[in-house]
C-alpha cells in the first residue's frame, strides 16, 4: 500500500513539472497552431542559463534573467522569423518545420557549452524530503506541485479576464474576423510565445532539480514526454494539459514502479507507456480530453 | 522516350557509373592486399610508409561523450609525441587521424570510410552503437581496432580488442564485493538498474549468473539514457527490499538512484559499472550520498593509483594539458594506445606491418603489461582480455575523482562463468 502511496504520489509530482513544458505547447498551439519543436532546446536554454548566472546572482535572480531571457528568445523567434514567413495562419505547417531546425541550432550549440558536464542549478530545496504520513517526496516536486497550480490557474486566468487573453481567444477561434475585429495578431502571437518561453525555462529548474542529478544536455529531450501529454489534453486547453500531464507522469510511475509485474507486456514498455495511454484516450474521445468539438457546418 | 526523358536517363546512367567507379576506387583502396617492401625490409600495408605509421581515432568531440572523447584524444596524442620523441615505431614516426562523428553513427561510418584506407589501425572508437555498426567492415579490413566500448558480445572478432574486464566480469565481481564485504547472505535481493542495449544486458547477465551463484534474487530494473529521475525505480527496489543495488548506466543515473535511495531511507550499497561515475558527480546535491554508498567496479584502476606507471602518465597528462582533468578516459586512452604501441613494435620484430600481419602479432600475446593495470592477455580471441576488476570509490579530493578501494583481483566464479557461456 505505501508502494502505491509512494508511487501516485511521485508520479502526480512528476506530472506536474510536464505540466508546466505542456502548457506552453498548447499556449503556442492556441496562438499560433504552431506546434513548437523548439521548445525542449528552449528549455534546456533557461536552465542553461539558471546554471551559469546562479553563482553571481543567487538563485533568485538567476531564474528571474533566465525566464526573462528564455522569453525575449521565444518572442523574438517568433517575430523575427516565423512571423516573417508567409503570413496566411494556414502556413503554420510551415513555421512547424521551421521550429524543427531551430531545434537543431539551439541544442546544438547549448550541448557544445554544457558537453559532459552536469550542472546544478543552485536552487534552494537541495536533496531535502518531506515524509507524508508513511510516504516521501522531494521537496523540490513539492514546490513544482504548487508552481505548476499556481502558473496553470494564472494563465486560466490570463486567458479567460484579460484583454490580450480575449483577443487570443478570438484569434483563435476565427483569425480573419478577429483581424477585421481591430486584434493586433502578430502582437497576440508574440507574446504567447514569450510566456511559453517563460514556462519553459521554469520548468527547467525543476526538470533538473533533485532527484535528477542536474541540468545536462539531454534535459531538453525531456520536453517530448511532455507532448502526449499536451496532445492528449486537447493541444489547445490548459486544463487539458494538466489533466494530460498528470496522466503521463501517473502512467510512468506506476509502469517504472510495477515494471517485475508488468512484464508479460514486454521490456522496455514504460517507454511507450504514455504514448499508449495518448492513443486509447485519442480512441475514446478523438479530440482529446478537454478538446473542443470542430463545428462542421454541413 | 522524348528528348528530356532521354537526356534525364543518359545523366542517371553517367552518375551510376560514376558511383560504381567511384565505389570500386574505394574498395581496392580499402583492400589491403596492396603490401609492399619497405626500404628496411620491413612489409609495409595501408597506412604505413617508410616514414611514417598512419592511426585513426573515431571519436566524439561534439556529442554526448564530448569530455570522454577530448580526454583519450589528449591522451593518446601525448603518447604519439613521447613514442615519436624516443624514435617512433619500427623507426618510422606514429601519426593519428583523429575524425569526429560527435556520437552519430551514420557520420562514422562516412568518417571510416574516409579514413579506413590510410591507417593501420584504430586506437580509438568511441560509442557502442558505432562499433557495433562497423563491427563487419572493420573484421574485412583486418583493421586492429581498440573500442570504448566492454560487452562480451564484441568478444570473438579477430580484429577488434576489447581492453581489460567485460561489463559481466566487473558485475560478477561487484556481487563477490558485496558478499564479502557487505554482509548479503544466501536469500537476500539485490536490485540492478541497467540501461537497454548491450552494455545493460551484457552486465545483468553478470549480475545474474553471480547472484544464482550465490543464492541471491535480482531485482531487475530497466531505464534508458533520458530517464534521469530514477523515484519510481528506487519506490520499486525499496518495495523489492533489496539489500544492496547495481547500476549499468549513465553518470547521471548514478546520481539520481543514489541521491534518491538515500533520501528514502534506502541507505544500502550501490555498485557501478565504470562509464556509471563521472567525477562531476560529486559536484552535485547527492554528493554525500555517493561518498557514503557507492561503489564502483573496473578492469581500469583509479587515475590515484599508486601504480608506478599510471602516476607517471598522470605527471605528464597534466604537465602537458594543465587545463583539463585527469580523468578515467584519459588513462583508458592511453592504455590502448600503449597496447598497440605493443602490438606494432610485435609486428615490426616480425617483419611485418601490413594490417593482417598486426593483427597477427595481437593475437600472439599471452601477456602484455603496459604497468597501467592489470597485464592482458589476446591470445583468446572469444576471451576477455583481463580477468581482474578493481573496486574504486568516489573521493571529490582525488585526481578522477576516485581512489582505490580493493586491488585488482580476479573473482571468485569467473572462470566457471566463462566456461559455462562458451
Amino acid at each position: 500500500m505505501t508502494t502505491l502511496l509512494d508511487t501516485l504520489l511521485n508520479g502526480l509530482a512528476l506530472g506536474a513539472v510536464y505540466a508546466l513544458v505542456a502548457l506552453g505547447f498548447v499556449v503556442i498551439f492556441k496562438a499560433s497552431g504552431v506546434l513548437n519543436f523548439a521548445h525542449g532546446s528552449l528549455l534546456l536554454l533557461g536552465g542553461y542559463l539558471v546554471a551559469v548566472l546562479h553563482d553571481d546572482l543567487g538563485f533568485a535572480g538567476a531564474l528571474a534573467v533566465a525566464v526573462l531571457t528564455t522569453a525575449a528568445v521565444a518572442g523574438a523567434l517568433d517575430r523575427l522569423l516565423l512571423q516573417r514567413g508567409d503570413p496566411d495562419p494556414k502556413a503554420a505547417h510551415v513555421q512547424t518545420i521551421v521550429t524543427i531546425g531551430v531545434d537543431i541550432i539551439l541544442v546544438t550549440d547549448l550541448s557544445r557549452r554544457i558537453g559532459g558536464d552536469l550542472l546544478t542549478l543552485g536552487d534552494p530545496w537541495g536533496d531535502a524530503v518531506t515524509g507524508l504520513g508513511p510516504v516521501t517526496v522531494a521537496d523540490s516536486r513539492l514546490a513544482a506541485i504548487v508552481v505548476s497550480t499556481v502558473v496553470i490557474a494564472g494563465v486560466f486566468a490570463l486567458f479567460r479576464f484579460t484583454p490580450w487573453g480575449l483577443s487570443l481567444r478570438a484569434a483563435a477561434e476565427d483569425v480573419e474576423a478577429a483581424a477585421l475585429m481591430g486584434v493586433r495578431l502578430s502582437r497576440v502571437r508574440m507574446l504567447a510565445w514569450c510566456l511559453a518561453g517563460a514556462l519553459a525555462a521554469l520548468a527547467a529548474v525543476f526538470l533538473a532539480a533533485f532527484p535528477a542529478p542536474g541540468l545536462e544536455r539531454t534535459t531538453g529531450q525531456i520536453a517530448l514526454k511532455a507532448f502526449p501529454a499536451a496532445i492528449l489534453g486537447g493541444m489547445a486547453s490548459p486544463p487539458g494539459a494538466l489533466a494530460g500531464s498528470l496522466l503521463i507522469g501517473l502512467t510512468e510511475a506506476l509502469v517504472a514502479g510495477y515494471q517485475s509485474e508488468l512484464h508479460v507486456l514486454g521490456e522496455g514498455f514504460g517507454d511507450v507507456a504514455p504514448y499508449a495511454v495518448m492513443v486509447v484516450v485519442l480512441l475514446v474521445r478523438p479530440t482529446g480530453l478537454f478538446g473542443a468539438k470542430g463545428a462542421v457546418r454541413v | 522516350m522524348n528528348p528530356k526523358h532521354r537526356t534525364r536517363g543518359t545523366a542517371l546512367t553517367a552518375a551510376l557509373a560514376a558511383l560504381l567507379i567511384a565505389a570500386t576506387g574505394c574498395s581496392s583502396k580499402a583492400d589491403g592486399d596492396s603490401t609492399s617492401d619497405g626500404a628496411d625490409g620491413v612489409k609495409s600495408g595501408p597506412g604505413v610508409t617508410d616514414k611514417a605509421i598512419k592511426l585513426g581515432a573515431l571519436t566524439d568531440l561534439t556529442g554526448p561523450y564530448a569530455t570522454l572523447g577530448k580526454s583519450i584524444v589528449q591522451a593518446q596524442q601525448m603518447w604519439a609525441d613521447e613514442t615519436n620523441a624516443k624514435g617512433g615505431i619500427c623507426g618510422r614516426k606514429v601519426e593519428i587521424v583523429v575524425k569526429d562523428h560527435g556520437y552519430d553513427v551514420q557520420k562514422a561510418v562516412t568518417a571510416y570510410a574516409d579514413i579506413s584506407p590510410d591507417v593501420v589501425a584504430l586506437p580509438q572508437v568511441i560509442g557502442s552503437p558505432v562499433v557495433a555498426a562497423l563491427l563487419d567492415d572493420i573484421e574485412r579490413d583486418h583493421l586492429l581496432t581498440y573500442p570504448q566500448a566492454w560487452a562480451a558480445s564484441l568478444l570473438g572478432k579477430d580484429s577488434v580488442q576489447v581492453m581489460a574486464t567485460t561489463y559481466d566480469l566487473d558485475m560478477i565481481a561487484a556481487v563477490d564485493f558485496l558478499t564479502r564485504t557487505k554482509g548479503l547472505a544466501k536469500g537476500d535481493t539485490i536490485g540492478h538498474v541497467y540501461f537497454e542495449g548491450d552494455y545493460g544486458a551484457n552486465a545483468l547477465q553478470g549480475s545474474t549468473w553471480a547472484a544464482k551463484k550465490a543464492g541471491l534474487k535480482v531485482s531487475g530494473q530497466k531505464i534508458k539514457a533520458t530517464d534521469t529521475d530514477l523515484s519510481a525505480q528506487v519506490t520499486a527496489l525499496k518495495k523489492d527490499g533489496v539489500k544492496a543495488i547495481l547500476i549499468s548506466a549513465g553518470p547521471a543515473q548514478t546520481a539520481s538512484l543514489v541521491g534518491v535511495a538515500a533520501s528514502r531511507g534506502l541507505r544500502v550499497p550501490v555498485v557501478s559499472s565504470a562509464p556509471g561515475f563521472a567525477p562531476q558527480l560529486m559536484k552535485t546535491p547527492a554528493a554525500p550520498a555517493l561518498s557514503a554508498m557507492l561503489n564502483i567496479v573496473s578492469g581500469a584502476p583509479a587515475v590515484s593509483a599508486d601504480i608506478p606507471g599510471v602516476k607517471t602518465m598522470v605527471a605528464s597528462y597534466t604537465k602537458k594539458y594543465p587545463a583539463s582533468p585527469v580523468d578515467s578516459g584519459a588513462l583508458s586512452g592511453y592504455s590502448a594506445a600503449q597496447l598497440l604501441g605493443a602490438d606494432l613494435k610485435k609486428a615490426c620484430e616480425s617483419g611485418s606491418l601490413a594490417r593482417e600481419d598486426v593483427v597477427k602479432a595481437h593475437r600472439s600475446q599471452k601477456s602484455v603489461d603496459t604497468g597501467l593495470g592489470s597485464p592482458q592477455n589476446f591470445s583468446d580471441v572469444g576471451r576477455p582480455a583481463a580477468l581482474s576488476t578493481y573496486v574504486l570509490k568516489p573521493d571529490a579530493k582525488a585526481a578522477g575523482g576516485v581512489v582505490g578501494v580493493e586491488d585488482a583481483h580476479q573473482a571468485p566464479g569467473v572462470e566457471e562463468y566463462l566456461t559455462s557461456k562458451s
